[in-house]
């Protein structure tokens, strides 16, 4: 059901919400950009809708939310492991239409590949989605090429629209408190982008042969393997345990799980003191294998999901896009040899 | 031919080699201005001068070639241009007031570059509006970070941004990238500990290499800007050498009043018979003694409590 | 409610043997269904978690042989007999000894690659009516890494065995030289339908994998065991990833045919 919205209605919406939910949307956090008087548009829990960033898409995902980037799992003595209280709250997320795409990768991948994860899944299943409605492309996305540019498995759906917003709500009860609240009716499609500047190719017999091709050995030097493109992923989704000890002895302490990049030293590392892939080049490729070939082989779909903050953040400029749309020569390449 | 070089230069023009012939000084405070005053600039020095420019070492311009005669109309002209940078100017039409008190100047700063902690440009306005005009021989500069691009230490007032890095714990993913770089390109402030990098602030030279380097915004830079204050550092005959550190994690508010309080102590001590009424501050402090020095410049500054004030303060440098 | 994976077990620690200088085997009790080439995570007090293999199944207990690494001490590993560990697992799908029932069989295994394939080793060689031929070859550094010492004298009365050392003098229980020297003189009766396991670094497998071809056994009868980084074990750190294929899920046991698709 849509519904044009006044501000201050969405306003009550959000603080009535925010009493069962941790609101999660993009906010602008002034002046914490990585350069002096610049800012970082990330999520955080919100319960004002001027807390919201609604132009900007968000530099790192939502997937804190979810995961968050360092997360105690237990607590251990020699008796026992303890988990951390279960969160209190529900979570309504407030994504854009690639976000909501990059959604059913991290369900896919912590609920669905090997057993369901305990941590994922408990708070997943009371998860809600308002999809943030994108009225014009941004400048790095390709979310059309990916397929990602429309979402209809929301709860509601928001656009700003001249002052109000546009609603539409697929949640009963949502937009019973809409209507009760004297919100006029109108039916409502939430905004999608229809073209972006950057397209993409992915050729259709891309295999992993593609790994021998010179593409990936411009990398070994460009890339400074620092993980920016990992960590603003909203697919990306490794982790490394860590101990943490409390004592001496370490008979006390914490096991928590934080984020992990493929392109940073140490993520092969294994305990005899071998490694793999140590050129920048082969993490790159591993990546760009992992987002455009190797889980669509597993799951039958792609991974990526065309965001562009992979782009936006590398501070070598080193494209995701332009280098899957060097993909194709680079599989004639390995195909004429 | 007649002139009064005294009134000429303190209008920042140069008595040159060239006889009757002049330059036109002009100041662009912070070293960055709208290219809109090119023009002006072309105007002036193709109209009044040999047609040339020389960008001089202290961020402005000198028009040479100047006819002595041409001088109320060269500074009509460049009414513009000391409007446009805001020059604190007594009479208008009358051009650049003062010529003691040295262009502040500024490295690009965090305009431009990714390095600097602060507007450098803006900062350096703000002190020009605050010491302007000036006979006293004062040199001011601004830098962006500890880098020192614009050589600061060279000046009685060196100011370097700093920014007090933060650290949140929970978006820290242990990738090391902070430690690496500190070590690195700074000064090896960060160790890892269970899995964190501890800053040891004693260390810290706030150039926020950490924060820049962060992949995960865990560092990022404190709201407040801070700055280290270094000291007569100095060019010149007898006795040249660096500045050396004052305060660090100061504020501008009290950089800009020991700058002014500094004028007052100046005032009262410079040695009456000093050329041009000009003396390097070094000198006059080093006639005072430090202690003295710094009791007129600390007078009724409200140092904010992070601020270390370095003591003993000594300079070395060559003697001649 | 969905299973917290995550939450490890105590184990008691029935027995600790030390091997090496740094290599010593844990004997820790359980009870659960097992087989050889699994791996459980193990946390080790001062290290953290890590993924070791099985390297030996009994009643009511596992060996798990663990290499001494970082600041772990040698104090830290000995004084845990009768103290527990906290233990996830087993994971990952181990060796499926019907592949192997009544064939000839070759194992070659280097260093810690023994651990994987000893509980193979030793039920081939406590039922040779299940197989034909057995022979093993496992290759150390120097002496003083030599691993299961005591499992050597028995299999020796098994099996053919050869035991190389990357460098020293030969002596009658060692030979001299990497594994991949021994495979061509291999002694079988049909290389076409003999089965060879093949565990151990990078390099050493792919080499004895190369000699085990040219040697006439068939891709399909090799099967490789791969180590990699593993932080959860359950198809979700993304560390032990390989192409399409999740370690921790699909093996750590491959055959060849889809072991030579995984390329790092």
């Amino acid at each position: 059901m849509g519904y044009r919205v006044s501000r201050e209605t969405l306003d009550l919406w959000l603080a009535t919400h925010a009493a069962d939910y941790e609101i999660w949307a993009p906010h602008r956090f002034v002046g914490e950009g990585c350069f002096s008087d610049t800012d970082s548009v990330r999520y955080a829990r919100v319960t004002k809708l001027e807390e919201i960033e609604l132009k900007e898409r968000s530099h790192y995902s939502f997937k804190e939310a979810l995961t968050p980037a360092s997360q105690t799992l237990f607590y251990f003595t020699q008796e026992a492991c303890t988990e951390p209280e279960p969160p209190v709250k529900g979570a309504i997320l407030l994504l854009r239409s690639c976000d909501l795409h990059a959604l059913r990768r991290l369900d896919d991948m912590y609920l669905h590949n090997g057993p369901a994860d305990y941590y994922y899944a408990r708070l997943r299943e009371r998860v809600k989605v308002v999809l943030l409605g994108c009225a014009a492309s941004c400048e790095s996305g390709f979310c059309v090429s990916m397929g990602t540019n429309v979402s209809e498995n929301y709860d509601m759906s928001l656009d700003p629209v001249a002052g109000d917003f546009l609603v539409d709500c697929k949640d009963a009860d949502w937009a019973a408190f809409f209507a009760a609240r004297g919100c006029g009716e109108e039916p409502v499609t939430p905004a999608h982008v229809e073209e972006n500047a950057v397209k993409v190719t992915v050729p259709e017999k891309l295999s992993p042969a593609v790994a021998k091709a010179s593409l990936w050995n411009q990398y070994d030097k460009r890339c400074i393997n620092c993980g920016r493109c990992n960590f603003v992923c909203p697919t990306c989704t490794c982790f490394t345990m860590q101990d943490l000890y409390y004592d001496e002895n370490a008979r006390l302490g914490e096991r928590r799980r934080v984020w992990a990049s493929c392109m940073v030293d140490g993520f092969t590392d294994v305990a005899g003191g071998g490694s793999y892939r140590k050129k920048n080049g082969e993490r790159m490729r591993f990546k760009v294998l992992h987002k455009m070939l190797d889980y669509k082989q597993r799951k039958g779909y792609q991974m990526c999901v065309g965001c562009g903050r992979c782009d936006d953040v590398c501070p070598e400029y080193i494209s995701f896009s332009g280098c899957v749309n060097h993909l194709d020569e680079a599989m004639k390449e390995v195909q004429g040899k | 031919m007649d002139m009064n070089t005294a009134k000429l230069k303190k209008n920042a023009f140069r008595v040159t080699k060239v006889r009757g012939k002049t330059a036109s000084r002009v100041r662009v405070p912070g070293g960055h201005l709208e290219a809109k005053y090119l023009p002006v600039l072309q105007e002036i020095a193709e109209k009044y001068g040999n047609g040339t420019l020389h960008i001089t070492n202290r961020q402005g311009f000198e028009i040479p070639g100047i006819d002595f005669a041409d001088v109320d109309k060269v500074n009509a002209a460049l009414q513009s241009i000391i409007e446009g940078l805001e020059i604190n100017q007594e009479e208008e039409d009358a051009g650049y007031p003062a010529s003691g008190t040295r262009n502040v100047i500024a490295c690009i700063g965090n305009r431009v570059c990714p390095f600097g902690c602060y507007d450098t440009t803006g900062l350096a306005k703000r002190i020009e509006k605050a010491i302007f005009p000036n006979d006293l021989h004062f040199k001011v500069a601004c830098t962006g970070c500890p880098n020192d691009c614009a050589k600061v230490r060279m000046h009685d007032f060196g100011i370097m941004g700093m920014t007090e890095p933060q650290f949140d714990p929970n978006r820290c993913v242990s990738c090391e990238a902070c430690i690496k770089a500190c070590r690195t390109r700074s000064v090896g402030a960060l160790s890892m500990q269970n899995f964190r990098p501890v800053r040891d602030a004693k260390k810290c030279i706030g150039c926020g290499v950490c924060v820049i380097n962060c992949p995960d915004r865990a560092w990022t830079r404190s709201k407040k800007k801070y700055y280290r204050l270094t000291l007569l550092g100095r060019t010149g005959k007898k006795n040249p050498r660096m500045g050396e550190d004052f305060i660090k994690w100061v504020d501008e508010e009290s950089i800009l009043k020991i700058i002014l309080n500094t004028y007052d102590y100046v005032k009262e001590y410079i040695d009456p018979n000093a050329p041009g009424g000009k003396e390097h501050i070094g000198y006059i402090v080093d006639r005072t003694g430090v202690e003295e020095f710094l009791r007129w410049a600390l007078k009724d500054v409200d140092l904010p409590p992070e601020a270390e004030v370095y003591t003993p303060l000594y300079w070395k440098g060559v003697k001649y | 409610m969905i299973r917290n994976d995550y939450i490890p077990f105590p184990s008691k620690v029935l027995e600790v043997i030390r091997h090496t200088q740094i290599e010593y085997t844990f004997r820790m009790s359980f009870d659960g269904e097992v087989r050889p080439g699994q791996f459980f995570e193990v946390s080790i007090p001062k290290y953290g978690e890590a993924p070791i293999s099985v390297s030996g199944i009994g009643p009511g207990f596992v060996d798990l042989t663990i290499r001494r690494v970082g600041k772990v001490t040698n104090e830290v590993f000995e004084r845990y007999v009768g103290d527990s560990l906290l233990l996830r697992g087993p994971y990952g799908n181990g060796f499926d000894l019907n592949e192997y029932r009544g064939r000839e069989l070759v194992v070659v295994a280097g260093g810690t690659g023994v651990s994987p394939v000893r509980g193979v080793i030793d039920h081939f060689g406590a039922h040779p009516e299940e197989r034909k031929g057995m022979t093993i070859i496992t290759g150390f550094k120097s002496v003083n890494d030599v691993l299961f010492k005591d499992d050597f004298k028995r299999w020796r009365q098994q099996m053919n065995v050869v035991l190389t050392l990357d460098a020293g003098e030969e002596t009658p229980e060692h030979r001299i030289g990497l594994v991949t020297k021994f495979i061509p003189e291999l002694e079988l009766e049909d290389a076409a339908s003999a089965v060879a396991i093949v565990v151990g670094p990078p390099a050493m497998m792919r080499f004895s994998v190369a000699a085990l071809l040219e040697r006439g056994f068939r891709e399909e009868n090799i099967w490789v065991s791969q180590e990699r980084k593993m932080c959860c074990g359950l198809g979700k750190c993304g560390h032990c990833k390989i192409g399409d294929t999740y370690v921790c899920l699909d093996g750590p046991v491959f055959n060849y045919v889809k072991g030579k698709t995984l390329l790092d």
